[in-house]
C-alpha cells in the first residue's frame, strides 16, 4: 500500500487553471495562421500610420527664411500660417547670399529680406500660398505700426467670437473618434477571433473525446477558466502590443494634437475589450460545448457573431452621432457596450456615471454568462455525439 | 482495495446501473465483462466522477475516490481522446502534470514511458499522424505516466493487433506485479481467463457474478460431462434419464447433468455402444460462463415483460 503522504499530491485548482491556461498559449503561439494574423494586423496598423504621415505632411509645412531682425515677422508670418492652415517654420539666415543659397538648395521654401526699407520675398519657384502668407504679415506689421504711430487703440478691435453649429467638432476630438473607431474595428476582430479560438478548442476536446481523459483530472469550471485566461492573455497582449505600437508611432511622427487623449482612449478600448472579451469568451464556450463536430459550429455560433456584427456597426455610427438614442441605449446593453461606450467616450458625451453603469451593467451579465455558460458547458462536454439541447445541459450541469 | 460499492444510475426510465459492487485487491487483475449496453462503461466512469451516481460509491483505501485522490487513478477511456495536434511527447508530458507531476519529473516520466512503449522515434510527431495501433500506446502511456496507484482501462485491448495485445498485457501485469489494482473490461473473454485473477459478469445493470475464474467454475462446475464413444450411434445419449444433450458429433458428446445425477448410469450407458475413449467432467470455459449468466432466465423474464 502506498504512503498515505501520497494524499497530498496533485495540483491545486490554480496549477490546473495555469497548466490549461499554459498549454492554450504555447499552442497558439506556434500556430503559425495565429502569428501570421498579428503579423497582418502590425503591418496594416504601421501601413496606417504611414499613411497618415504621409497625409499631414501634404498638409503644407513650409519653412521661412528671414535675414533681419524677424522677430515680430516670424510671428506674424506664423500666426498668418496658422489661420490659413499652413504650418510655416521661421528660420533665421545671415545675409541676402545666404538666403539665396538657402533656397537654391531647397532647405528653405522662401526667404524673406526683411533688412532694407522695402521686403523682397525669394522664392524659387512661384507660390500663391507663402506669397500671401507673407504679405498679410508683413501688411499686417505696417499697418499696426501706422495705426500705432497715429494713436490708435487696436485692443478696441473687437474679437470675433466662433460658434461651431455642428456640436464640438474639433479637431482633437475628431481624432480621438477616429482612434476610437480604429479600436472598435479591433475590438470587433479580436472578439470574434478569440471567440472562435474558444469555441474551436472546446469542440476539438469534444470531438476528439480527450475532455474524457481531462475531466477525469479536473472539473469542467477549471479547464474552462483555464482555456479563457490563457486566451485571454494572448488576446490582451495582442491587443496592448497594437495598441502600444499605435501610440507610439503616432506620437513619433506627430499625428495627434492632444497625445494624452489618445493614450486616454486606447486604455479605454482596451480595458473594454477585457469585458467583451470575459463575456464573449463564456457564452461562446457554452454555445460550442452543444455540438461535438466543428461542422456543426456555425449554427451554434451564428447568434453570437450576429450580436457582435450589429454592436460593431452602431459603434461606427456613433461615431457620427454619439448623442443618438442609438448608441446611448446600446452603450449600456451587455455585449453591445465594449463596442459602443469607447466611440462615445472619445467623442466626449459620457459622463463618469454613465460609464460606470454601463460596466457594472456589463459585469453583471460576464457574471451571469461565466456562472449560466459554464453550467452549460459542464453538463454538455461528456455528451459526445451529436447535438445537445440546452435544456438537457442544464439539468446535467446541475448534477 | 478497490471497492465499488452499491452503485445505481438510471438515465430516465432506464435503469443503467442496480446495485452494481465489486472489490479488487492490491496487486491483482479484475475483468469487468459484460454485453454491449451492460453497464460497464458507467461503473468506470462513475469511479472518475464522469458520472454522478444515483447511490452507492467507490472507495480506494477505505475512502471514497474525490478529485484529488482520482489524480492517482491511471484512466483510459472507452472513447480514446487525445489532442490530435499535439506531439506525443508534449502530450504526455502534459498528462502527467495535470496528475501533479512537477515539469522536471513530468519530462522524465514521458521520455521514459515514450521509449518503454516503442515510440521513441514519434516523440515529436503529432498524435494524429501516428497509426491506430501507436495512438493507443499513446493513451496508455498517458494512463500510465503518473506512476497510479490504481489503474481503471475501459477496453484497453480492442483494436489491438495480436503484438499489440501481448506486449500491453505484459504492461498491465508489471503493473499488478507492483502491487497497483487493476480494473479493465473486455469483450476478449480468452484474454480475461489468461489474465485475470478476478472477474466480474455485468448484465443488464446487475453483477450476476463475481469471484476468480476457479470459484465460477467450481459453481458451475458437475454439471458437463464429456463423453467419447467412436462406435456409439447417433442418439445414443438421448434416453439417458435426467440428462441433455447439449452437443454430440462422431460420438463427441457433451451432456449436461443435473445436481445428483448418477454419473456411473452415464458410463454404463456409454460402455453398452462400445469403445469409451474419453469420459471426464469438463470444466467451463469464461465464455460458457458468461453465456450461461447473461441469459439468466430470471432477467430473460424481465425484459420478456
Amino acid at each position: 500500500m502506498s504512503a498515505p503522504s501520497s494524499t497530498e499530491r496533485g495540483p491545486g485548482s490554480g496549477e490546473l487553471v495555469r497548466l490549461v491556461a499554459g498549454r492554450e498559449i504555447s499552442t497558439r503561439l506556434r500556430d503559425k495562421n495565429f502569428l501570421v494574423g498579428l503579423g497582418v494586423t502590425i503591418l496594416l496598423l504601421l501601413g496606417l500610420l504611414f499613411f497618415q504621415v504621409l497625409m499631414s505632411s501634404g498638409s503644407d509645412e513650409r519653412r521661412l527664411g528671414i535675414v533681419g531682425d524677424g522677430s515680430a515677422v516670424a510671428a506674424a508670418v506664423e500666426a498668418q500660417g496658422e489661420a490659413v492652415g499652413v504650418d510655416v517654420t521661421v528660420v533665421e539666415l545671415d545675409d541676402e547670399d545666404a538666403a539665396r543659397a538657402a533656397v537654391e538648395a531647397g532647405e528653405v521654401d522662401g526667404a524673406l529680406l526683411a533688412s532694407g526699407p522695402a521686403p523682397e520675398l525669394l522664392l524659387r519657384d512661384r507660390s500663391p500660398t507663402m506669397e500671401a502668407v507673407v504679405n498679410a504679415a508683413v501688411a499686417g506689421i505696417a499697418v499696426a505700426e501706422q495705426l500705432a504711430e497715429a494713436g490708435v487703440d487696436l485692443a478696441a478691435v473687437p474679437e470675433v467670437e466662433v460658434t461651431a453649429l455642428s456640436g464640438e467638432d474639433d479637431e482633437a476630438e475628431q481624432e480621438q473618434v477616429l482612434v476610437a473607431i480604429i479600436g472598435v474595428v479591433l475590438l470587433y476582430g479580436l472578439l470574434i477571433m478569440f471567440g472562435q479560438f474558444i469555441a474551436q478548442g472546446v469542440v476539438e476536446e469534444k470531438s476528439s473525446r480527450v475532455v474524457e481523459l481531462l475531466l477525469a483530472t479536473m472539473r469542467p469550471w477549471q479547464l474552462l477558466a483555464g482555456k479563457i485566461i490563457g486566451l485571454g492573455v494572448l488576446g490582451l497582449a495582442q491587443i496592448v502590443i497594437i495598441g502600444v505600437i499605435g501610440v507610439a508611432g503616432a506620437l513619433a511622427f506627430d499625428l495627434v494634437a492632444v497625445p494624452g487623449d489618445l493614450v486616454g482612449t486606447v486604455v479605454s478600448v482596451v480595458l473594454w475589450f477585457v469585458l467583451g472579451y470575459a463575456f464573449y469568451a463564456a457564452i461562446f464556450a457554452m454555445a460550442a460545448s452543444l455540438v461535438s463536430r466543428q461542422e456543426d459550429l456555425g449554427s451554434v455560433l451564428t447568434p453570437m457573431i450576429l450580436l457582435l456584427v450589429v454592436g460593431f456597426f452602431i459603434g461606427l455610427q456613433a461615431a457620427s452621432d454619439p448623442a443618438g438614442t442609438m448608441a446611448v441605449v446600446t452603450s449600456y446593453v451587455p455585449g453591445l457596450s465594449p463596442l459602443v461606450m469607447p466611440v462615445r467616450q472619445a467623442a466626449g458625451e459620457v459622463a463618469v456615471w454613465e460609464i460606470a453603469v454601463a460596466v457594472v451593467i456589463m459585469l453583471v451579465a460576464i457574471v451571469a454568462a461565466v456562472r449560466i455558460g459554464g453550467r452549460i458547458y459542464a453538463g454538455a462536454l461528456l455528451r459526445t455525439s451529436g447535438k445537445t439541447r440546452l435544456r438537457e445541459a442544464l439539468e446535467a450541469g446541475r448534477g | 482495495m478497490l471497492e465499488f460499492d452499491g452503485l445505481r444510475k438510471s438515465y430516465g426510465a432506464n435503469q443503467v446501473l442496480d446495485d452494481v459492487g465489486f472489490t479488487v485487491q492490491p496487486g491483482s487483475m479484475f475483468g469487468f465483462c459484460g454485453s454491449n449496453g451492460a453497464g460497464k462503461t458507467t461503473t468506470m466512469r462513475i469511479a472518475m466522477g464522469l458520472v454522478v451516481p444515483e447511490a452507492g460509491e467507490v472507495r480506494w483505501q477505505g475512502r471514497p475516490l474525490d478529485q484529488r485522490t482520482r489524480r492517482r487513478v491511471g484512466y483510459m477511456p472507452e472513447e480514446r481522446g487525445l489532442y490530435p495536434k499535439m506531439k506525443v511527447g508534449e502530450q504526455i508530458t502534459y498528462f502527467a502534470r495535470l496528475h501533479g507531476l512537477d515539469a522536471a519529473a513530468a519530462a522524465r516520466a514521458s521520455a521514459e514511458w515514450v521509449e518503454r512503449l516503442g515510440l521513441g522515434a514519434r516523440r515529436g510527431d503529432a498524435v494524429e499522424k501516428l497509426s491506430l495501433g501507436n495512438q493507443q500506446r499513446v493513451q496508455l502511456a498517458a494512463a500510465l505516466v503518473s506512476r497510479p496507484e490504481v489503474l481503471i482501462l475501459d477496453e484497453p485491448f480492442s483494436g489491438l493487433d495480436p503484438v499489440g495485445v501481448d506486449s500491453l498485457a505484459e504492461a498491465l501485469l508489471s503493473q499488478v506485479r507492483t502491487g497497483v489494482p487493476v480494473v479493465f473490461s473486455s469483450h476478449q473473454l480468452d484474454l480475461v481467463e489468461r489474465l485475470c485473477d478476478s472477474v466480474g459478469i455485468l448484465a443488464r445493470g446487475r453483477m450476476v457474478a463475481t469471484g476468480t475464474v476457479e470459484e465460477l467454475r467450481r459453481r458451475e462446475a458437475g454439471r458437463l460431462l464429456r463423453v467419447v464413444v467412436p462406435d456409439a450411434a447417433p442418439g445414443w445419449a438421448a434416453a439417458l434419464p435426467g440428462t441433455r444433450v447439449v452437443s454430440e458429433q462422431a460420438g463427441d458428446t457433451l451432456l449436461e447433468l443435473p445436481d445428483g445425477a448418477d454419473d456411473q448410469a452415464v458410463l454404463a450407458a456409454a460402455l453398452r455402444t462400445g469403445r469409451v475413449t474419453h469420459f471426464a467432467w469438463r470444466e467451463p470455459t469464461l465464455v460458457e460462463l458468461f453465456r450461461g449468466a447473461v441469459a439468466d432466465p430470471r432477467t430473460d423474464e424481465e425484459v420478456a415483460a
